[in-house]
């Protein structure tokens, strides 16, 4: 059976059970976009037969196909990959996180990874950077497959990447000015005096220049997340992800965070994914948008797009509203 | 059998499977010379137990020792031999009582603190904030504290063993008084030679390994928040007081066994 044979089976397997098209009527240009997406796909994710999770499907409302909204159209971003995730699925025990996760990182910019609580945002990240490997699939760094490197080459890696978690991670043994430093002592030759200048002056467009001895436990949630960040930005890293920064910060600090990512961007370059799943800061920073729910994404592409897209749930959670797709299941 | 006992079983055999497996790769990382590239932070641990836990060791290695001594001193009375004081105060020490007692010292506080640390380093996201910098957390935190506790511990062991002896002689020769200083050593030294402190101290050390290994398993696999590290602290201490005496089942087995070397019966 050919893969075309199998996406209209598909479809015609979401029309029988949802009684519905599998994709709204109202952007059926799409259905198009889907086939020729899929097309050169492998089995794994255009299978008409392709069991759908239980969670998924607790997850879905009665009558509807968990993938209805799922247009899965990568719109054209101008750049080429940094990262890429081909046909992902992952599972942690009975419960199935990514299931058949397509897109890609553009070079250059600030992705922003969006979509409801618990859908995979975090562990998209992981993937990443190698510290979770997916059951099916691929993800490539730089054309590189990352499960299939060896520990060595996998560190390496790494190197590449500066990664801002959720509450900073700051090595609790350390202050702020060591935490900085770790990254420099441990990867280069350089001396304590240029190490000191690095830091400092990190720490300074951070904001953080006097608060060089504080131990993580002395500062506030968003010191930590500065800090955390200086870290991230100390080797110069070529793709920076951040894992929801602005969590648990007041709007006015999530505006300055943002403003310091653009900023930093600006003067830095490379591939910045920023994850979240507040819509302000997605309108603030971000250049390139991917839609993610039920471990598979909706929608793609630029931000000024997304932001006009005909999807309706794409259209619900990037105007926030209650009425729409997504529910509280 | 009921299913769940077989699942007690399963699961026991598997978590040994995986201790078995987790410790071979933290040797690994110290015999390959891996962990050498954190020699500061070796150093730093190092520090950490000698600051930490060597005043709590020798202290109570006193302790048992004086305890080791007045046992000696009146059940040998008791026999009619207070000459042989020595004897006792030797065997009970250096064979038994303080590789037990390092055991316990060891599992109760280094033991459970590597669980602790290392699992809070885990809920916190620290150790994938190691690895996404491309730095080995498993080498970082488990290897170094290994070879950290290879390089302190058997002169902490052995400067315990000094502290118990001295304190067995206070009890019997200084505090009894029932039997002369040269005789208590001409018999505590005539039971024991440097041999048996060699295996007392690998005995000791063997001990010591399990239990860092442990601690350092359960704290890096530690999940579910700080309910969890508590869990996990837990589990350690059961499963370290359990190796602590099959190590000192299987080191006196092996050691003294089937050669009591005492100088008894010609």
């Amino acid at each position: 059976m050919s893969d075309d044979q199998r996406d209209d089976d598909y479809i015609d397997e979401v029309e029988a059970e949802t009684g519905a098209d599998p994709v709204p009527a109202a952007d059926q240009r799409s259905a198009d976009a889907i086939a020729q997406e899929t097309a050169g796909r492998s089995p794994m994710t255009s299978e008409p037969h392709h069991e759908i999770p239980a969670n998924i499907l607790d997850q879905t409302r009665e009558g509807e196909h968990p993938y209805q909204w799922h247009e899965g159209v990568n719109r054209e971003h101008g750049s080429t990959d940094a990262v890429e995730f081909i046909d992902v699925k992952k599972s942690f025990g009975r419960n199935t996180v990514l299931n058949g996760l397509n897109f890609g990182i553009p070079e250059g910019q600030i992705s922003m990874i969006i979509g409801p609580s618990g859908t995979g945002k975090s562990v998209c990240i992981k993937h990443m950077v190698g510290l979770l490997y997916p059951d099916e699939g691929d993800v490539l760094v730089h054309g590189e497959s990352v499960p299939n490197m060896p520990d060595d080459d996998l560190f390496e890696m790494r190197k590449k990447f500066g990664v801002l978690f959720q509450d900073g991670a700051l090595f609790g043994s350390m202050n702020v000015f060591d935490n900085v430093a770790f990254p420099l002592r441990q990867h280069t030759d350089k001396g304590e005096e240029e190490i000191a200048e690095i830091c400092n002056r990190r720490l300074r467009e951070v904001g953080l220049a006097g608060a060089l001895d504080k131990m993580p436990n002395e500062l506030s949630g968003g010191m930590r997340k500065r800090a955390g960040f200086a870290r991230a930005l100390v080797l110069d890293p070529q793709i920076v992800l951040f894992d929801e920064p602005d969590s648990g910060l007041d709007p006015v600090r999530t505006a300055l965070l943002c403003e310091l990512i653009q900023e930093v961007h600006a003067e830095n370059g490379g591939a910045y994914v920023v994850i979240t799943h507040d819509i302000m800061s997605a309108r603030r920073v971000a250049d390139y948008l991917a839609v993610l729910w039920k471990g598979r994404i909706v929608e793609s592409g630029p931000a000024s797009e997304l932001f006009n897209s005909p999807n309706q749930f794409v259209r619900q959670f990037l105007s926030g509203e209650a009425r729409g797709p997504l529910g509280m299941e | 059998m009921p299913a769940s006992w077989l699942d007690v079983g399963r699961d026991l055999l598997s978590s040994l499977g995986d201790i078995a497996k987790f410790s071979w790769r933290v040797m690994a990382e110290v015999f390959e010379g891996r962990a050498l590239r954190f020699f500061g932070e070796t150093l730093r641990q190092a520090g950490i137990l000698i600051l930490g836990s060597a005043l709590v060791i020798w202290g109570m290695a006193f302790i048992l020792g004086l305890t080791c001594g007045i046992e000696a001193a009146y059940f040998n009375r008791a026999l009619g031999a207070p000459a042989y004081a020595g004897f006792f105060a030797a065997w009970c020490e250096l064979r038994e009582v303080l590789p037990y007692a390092f055991g316990y010292m060891m599992s109760a506080k280094v033991g459970t603190g590597l669980v602790a640390e290392i699992g809070a380093m885990r809920i916190s996201d620290e150790i994938d904030a190691l690895e996404v910098m491309g730095i080995s957390s498993l080498t970082f935190l488990c290897s170094t504290r290994l070879l950290a506790a290879w390089l302190v511990l058997p002169f902490m062991y052995i400067a315990a063993v000094g502290a118990g002896f001295f304190a067995s002689y206070l009890a019997v020769v200084q505090q009894i008084g029932e039997v002369s200083s040269g005789g208590y050593s001409l018999i505590f030294w005539m039971f024991q030679n440097p041999p048996d402190l060699l295996y007392s101290t690998i005995k000791g050390m063997a001990m010591a390994t399990v239990i860092v290994l442990v601690g350092c398993y359960y704290g890096y696999t530690a999940s579910g928040g700080p309910v969890g590290v508590g869990t996990a602290t837990a589990k350690s201490m059961v499963l370290n007081t359990v190796l602590v005496h099959v190590v000192g089942m299987l080191g006196t087995q092996v050691f003294w066994g089937t050669n009591p070397r005492a100088p008894i019966g010609g």
